[in-house]
């Protein structure tokens, strides 16, 4: 382990995933000495199974407790459960909190979905009453959206449809064609008006710097060691490196913030987890991206003299706030894709296309019974066959080969990604008596729906229901009732806003550009900040915010101010 | 009584030959350790739907080495229920022209890996399915007074076609009918995640290539058009 206690950095990061990696990839740009602290194992993206087949893996790499996205998912020592590393939900709440302990964090396996958070979702407050504004609009947002889109490199297409917005010129890479089921889903939404358009992913389809464009193979949830699909560790951490201004210790598990006597803070604590040593770093500036559940637990667990509700938390709003997607699945089964020609749909492996939220009107008009948005994720095509029952559901014998071949590349899953609201019964703490292998105390979840995230579900069934009638297809999977539907909190892994961003130190608990409002140089870059969740996937929001947080801290760094 | 503990580096049902060398390996020294567990059924008798011990072996753990898969835990099945579960497997997916049979991909090999498996994931398959083994060569003994593996076909069929049709499941056989489901799915998962599945169901992928993507041909194209317009809808410009 390398020893970081006698140096004096200018910046240290907490975390490397979508934030820690923008923060330390800015700051060292821009000049900074930065200490990256990752609590996980070093992570070399050559590790990926990128072309290993069902039939090499453990179980034919159906997911297991100890990988539960199964045997080739990127995730290190991590999943719903964390060996050593508990958490807890309150009487009544269910909660899944997806962590890893690796180099990179979860950028190593996201999904790559990039969708542009619009004017609406910024300030959803002034639009429908409900919830927080942000401090910043999305004219504000936006270069930095182009910023990040061209650095990170991301497909996909300007709709210049509403709330969904489009990127600068020369911004993007071109979507990959559509599959053939695309095109005839396609049909069928322009008939009945849900629009289904191109993508955005964080996926390169031309060569960039040393990586190398999408080869359309190998699904990206294992990791991309040609670095088409976007994780830090195939780009903002080795550029980061480059610098030789970043320094970078792993196994080091954060536990406080320490601060010095005027209130500033001047480093964190971390145990060495090889060892269980702990060991302190020192800088002139801290970066909090640890994750939504770990950088509020963090906050909660540091304790500066006389501050029993934890630190930078005079607002009281440290843990609450807590937002997921909201998400459910519908799955439908089209006679008139059976027998069409066979050919590679591998493609980009994850969406080419999708359906953004097309309803905005008759909900500003009051013809809808809840107030935010969703998109729908739609997969099917001939994909790599593995475990499943292909759709047979009787008999055995001569009629299942057909059957299967029927059904292979003839159904189509639509997935619900909407917009929760904050409610007061959906938040973290840490627990009173539960602490993890390190003695950290852990936290303690509360969670529930409420009729916003219900409501929508309903709209979704019956626009899917629209969709598949106007195609000759049949739904195939249980039309449940929306609380049976919707996901389980946290399960969609996309946690925001337990340290929201705001306009008022008593109702928030950093300024617009990440900066806690009670400690001047205690920053935080990661989904925490986020005053609500848009039903756009939050990465590539944490990714463009946290380089405008970079860039922020570097100019008081650089102005002595800090 | 001890079990084999084969430790299985990944199944690759490279070669038929391959295969039943495994198999017989295998077999050879599961009938070393299954000890008087023979054909004579008597075992069998008074044998419901009764919990199998639970496994007790370690997983793969949560950083294994991805590119390099090892199945750390020893197979659990004896013979008797490896020749059921054959038998069994063969029946839901025969050999069928060019296209070879479940147990000639081995399916057996992987029902016997997944309910062997350390995990509360296939627990509750394990819980159904060594005990739905043992039911099938009871329910063989007292139909047909043979086991299961013995059976002619039309004898197979007329202990299958009781379970295998969700709407008319013969009265008090729904758990034997759970199990029969469940073996089905497992057969055809394991069975088209194989070279030759793949081969069967035409997919062309894995397969890195250079440049835009190919996207679909004219032919997969027009038959989208044609399906569309069938629809009465049109296909606007995508192609």
């Amino acid at each position: 382990m390398v020893d970081v206690s006698g140096e004096t950095f200018d910046a240290i990061v907490v975390g490397s995933g979508a934030g820690g990696g923008m923060s330390a990839y800015v700051l060292t740009q821009a000049g900074a000495k930065v200490l990256m602290l990752e609590a996980g194992r070093d992570y070399d993206p050559e590790e990926a199974p990128m072309l290993n087949t069902p039939w090499e893996a453990p179980l034919r790499g159906a997911g297991t407790s100890d990988k539960a996205f199964g045997y080739y998912d990127a995730t290190v020592d991590g999943g719903w459960e964390v060996p050593g590393e508990p958490y807890t939900a309150a009487e009544g709440s269910k909660f899944m909190w997806w962590r890893s302990r690796m180099l990179g964090g979860r950028t190593n396996h996201w999904g790559r979905n990039s969708f542009r958070m619009g004017p609406y979702d910024f300030k959803g407050r002034s639009r429908d009453g409900l919830g927080a504004d942000w401090p910043v609009t999305y004219e504000e947002i936006a270069p930095w959206y182009d910023r990040t889109e061209k650095l990170v490199g991301v497909y996909g297409s300007n709709t210049g449809l509403e709330n969904h917005p489009d990127s600068g010129p020369g911004v993007l890479h071109d979507p990959p064609r559509m599959r053939a089921w695309e095109m005839f889903l396609k049909a069928g939404g322009d008939a009945v008006g849900i629009p289904i358009v191109p993508a955005r992913r964080a996926v390169l389809t031309r060569d960039m710097d040393e990586r190398q464009a999408c080869y359309w193979a190998s699904p990206c949830g294992r990791g991309c060691s040609i670095g088409a699909a976007f994780q830090t560790t195939t780009s903002l951490i080795p550029w980061a490196k480059a610098t030789g201004r970043l320094t970078i210790v792993t196994g080091a598990m954060v536990f406080e913030v320490v601060l010095n006597d005027a209130g500033k803070a001047k480093g964190v604590r971390y145990i060495d987890t090889a060892s269980g040593e702990q060991r302190e770093a020192s800088a002139r500036v801290v970066v909090l991206s640890a994750s939504t559940g770990e950088t509020a637990r963090l906050l909660l667990n540091s304790k500066p003299a006389g501050r029993s509700e934890g630190l930078a938390n005079s607002s009281g709003q440290v843990g609450r706030n807590l937002m997921d997607t909201v998400g459910s699945d519908l799955s439908a089964y089209f006679p008139a894709l059976e027998g069409r020609p066979i050919y590679n749909e591998d493609g980009a492996q994850g969406l080419h296309i999708y359906a953004p939220f097309w309803d905005y009107q008759r909900q500003a008009a009051g013809e809808l019974d809840f107030p935010r948005g969703y998109h729908m994720e739609i997969g099917g095509g001939f994909n790599q066959p593995g475990l499943g029952a292909y759709g047979v559901t009787e008999g055995y014998g001569a009629g299942i080969r057909a059957a299967a071949k029927r059904q292979y590349g003839s159904t189509i899953r639509f997935t619900q990604r909407g917009e929760m609201l904050a409610n007061a019964n959906s938040f973290c703490e840490i627990d009173p008596e539960k602490k993890d292998r390190y003695g950290i105390p852990v936290l303690r979840f509360h969670f529930a729906w409420s009729d916003h995230e219900l409501n929508q579900i309903l709209h979704f069934q019956q626009a899917v229901q629209t969709l598949v009638d106007r195609l000759g297809g049949t739904i195939t999977s249980p039309i449940q009732a929306p609380a049976d539907a919707i996901s389980t909190g946290g399960q969609i892994i996309h946690e925001v806003g337990t340290c929201r961003m705001g306009d008022d130190p008593k109702t928030s608990v950093t300024d617009g550009f990440g900066r806690t409002w009670d400690v001047d140089n205690l920053y935080l870059a990661d989904g925490s900040v986020f005053a609500s969740k848009a039903h756009k996937n939050p990465t590539i929001t944490i990714l463009a915010l946290a380089m405008r947080t970079g860039e922020h801290v570097a100019r008081r760094l650089q102005s002595g101010e800090l | 009584m001890t079990r084999t503990t084969l430790i299985l580096h990944g199944h690759t049902p490279a070669t038929p030959l391959q295969l039943s060398r495994r198999s017989s390996l295998k077999w050879f020294l599961a009938a070393l350790t299954a000890g008087p567990l023979a054909a004579c059924g008597d075992d069998l008798k008074g044998v419901d739907w009764i919990a199998p011990p639970p496994i007790d072996a370690k997983g793969y753990g949560t950083d294994p080495n991805l590119l390099e898969p090892v199945t750390p835990w020893p197979l659990t099945l004896n013979r008797t229920e490896i020749a059921a579960a054959t038998a069994l497997v063969d029946l839901i997916l025969p050999a069928d022209g060019d296209a070879p049979s479940a147990s000639a991909l081995g399916v057996p090999a992987f029902i016997d890996e997944w309910v062997s498996a350390p995990y509360e994931s296939q627990r509750a398959d394990r819980e159904l399915i060594i005990p739905g083994l043992a039911w099938l060569d009871r329910e063989a003994q007292s139909r047909f007074q043979r086991l299961f593996m013995h059976l002619s076909p039309e004898e197979k069929s007329a202990m299958a076609d009781d379970l295998a049709y969700p709407d008319r499941i013969k009265q008090g056989l729904e758990k034997p009918a759970e199990f029969f489901a469940r073996m089905r799915s497992l057969t055809i998962g394991a069975y088209y995640s194989t070279p030759q599945g793949w081969a069967e169901l035409g997919y062309v992928g894995n397969r890195p290539s250079t440049g835009p993507y190919a996207g679909p041909p004219p032919e997969a194209v027009d038959h989208v058009r044609r399906a569309v317009e069938a629809l009465g809808l049109k296909l606007d410009g995508l192609e």
